[in-house]
């Protein structure tokens, strides 16, 4: 459990990173390869309270049966002021790579902005809906 | 699973139906598709003769219109109170334009048709607006892929939708759309907002506000709302709330 507190930690240093710059895929690569090597068990972690330049933030990391963190949720923030906020429901920045990798071969729907009746026929709900995916 | 489509409301509906024995799928399907038309007939301002048109050309005042007119008014008025102003039933111009708001009542409806009509495991996709009922025959949940923005032939990550929040909604900034203006002072960073939510009209009218109404907006309404956000920048980098990040796939 005291190695699992120390991935969510070490996500809460990269969610800053994140939420600075754009955090790059070097970084979360790191991340895994720290993550893969241990004995960590699944679960939902939460975070200590971190201090950073930037002010205290504090996450919550998911780690998967593999031990590999399979998201980092941003619990705490701080402000414009550095104070520190709950953002228990606020959006903040998602890994990109978190995002990309959840992709589906199961979809059967597609949301998108509104498309005209003419543009359908050419859209990818047009394709999924004539190959009969049903996902 | 059947799956069919319709043309109304200047868009294309999908649906997905898990068969229900002794069901009629065309039946359920036509009372469905006459739910979108008896709305458009009423508030489509691309029919000269709608109602709304009328209104429109100064023909009719909102006091002399129908109950279901004002009543439609009223509700988005109220839509414009809880988002700061963000989402309006108004163009700039002054004309009332309720396409906002009543796609996601039509989504609403066409739903409820094909409840009555016994089915339990369904979806309704109007033109990329989805309310979902149930589960599919061959999956635990209904898996939906988000598009995206910068090439609409491919998805940017597929999400599951739960019981608690059965609906889900985009738009986009590059929307030609009738019911999104956008305020001078507002980021333009966002160039697409998913919104998944307990109902349609929540999920529709909350994504419409938050391309309008930028961060300020977002940050509003995911504190109002129990909504799940993905917004998805120019840049191609993405903003989150943890509900949404709980859809995700692993």
């Amino acid at each position: 459990m005291a190695t699992s507190t120390s991935f969510a930690r070490r996500a809460s240093t990269l969610l800053v990173g994140a939420c600075v710059a754009a955090i790059s895929l070097a970084q979360v690569s790191a991340a895994h390869a720290v993550v893969h090597t241990s004995t960590a068990r699944a679960g939902t972690y939460t975070g200590r309270l971190v201090s950073t330049i930037w002010g205290t933030v504090q996450v919550k990391a998911v780690i998967n049966s593999a031990g590999r963190i399979t998201n980092v949720i941003a619990v705490k923030l701080t402000d414009r002021g550095r104070r520190s906020v709950d953002i228990s429901n606020r959006a903040a920045p998602i890994l990109r790579t978190r995002v990309l990798s959840a992709q589906s071969a199961r979809v059967s729907m597609v949301s998108g902005a509104t498309v005209t009746s003419t543009a359908y026929l050419s859209s990818l709900q047009n394709a999924l809906d004539k190959a009969g995916f049903t996902g | 699973m059947l799956t069919r489509t319709f043309d109304t409301m200047g868009t294309t509906v999908s649906l997905r139906l898990v068969e229900v024995v002794g069901v009629d799928a065309d039946a359920a399907v036509a009372v469905a598709q006459d739910a979108f038309e008896d709305l458009n007939e009423r508030f489509s301002l691309y029919r000269d003769q709608s109602e709304i048109s009328r209104i429109a050309r100064g023909e009719l005042t909102l006091a002399q219109a129908s109950d279901e007119m004002r009543s439609a008014y009223g509700d988005a008025l109220e839509w414009r109170d809880k988002t700061g102003g963000a989402f309006t039933p108004h163009r700039p111009d002054g004309v009332l334009d309720l396409s906002g708001t009543i796609k996601a009542v039509g989504i609403q409806r066409a739903f409820d048709t094909l409840r009555a009509a016994g089915y339990r495991d369904f979806a309704v996709n109007c033109g990329g607006d989805i309310l979902f009922a149930g589960t599919p025959d061959d999956a635990e949940s209904w898996t939906v892929g988000i598009i995206d923005p910068a090439d609409r032939t491919r998805t940017v990550t597929s999400i599951r939708m739960d019981q608690a929040r059965p609906a889900c909604a985009t738009s986009s900034n590059a929307e030609r759309g009738e019911h999104i203006w956008r305020r001078p002072d507002t980021d333009i960073t966002f160039a697409q907002v998913t919104v998944v939510a307990p109902d349609i009209l929540t999920a529709d009218v909350c994504a419409t506000a938050i391309i309008a109404g930028g961060h300020e907006t977002m940050n509003q309404l995911t504190h109002a709302f129990d909504i799940a956000v993905l917004v998805v920048l120019n840049d191609g980098e993405f903003l989150g709330n943890a509900k949404f990040s709980e859809l995700l796939n692993t």
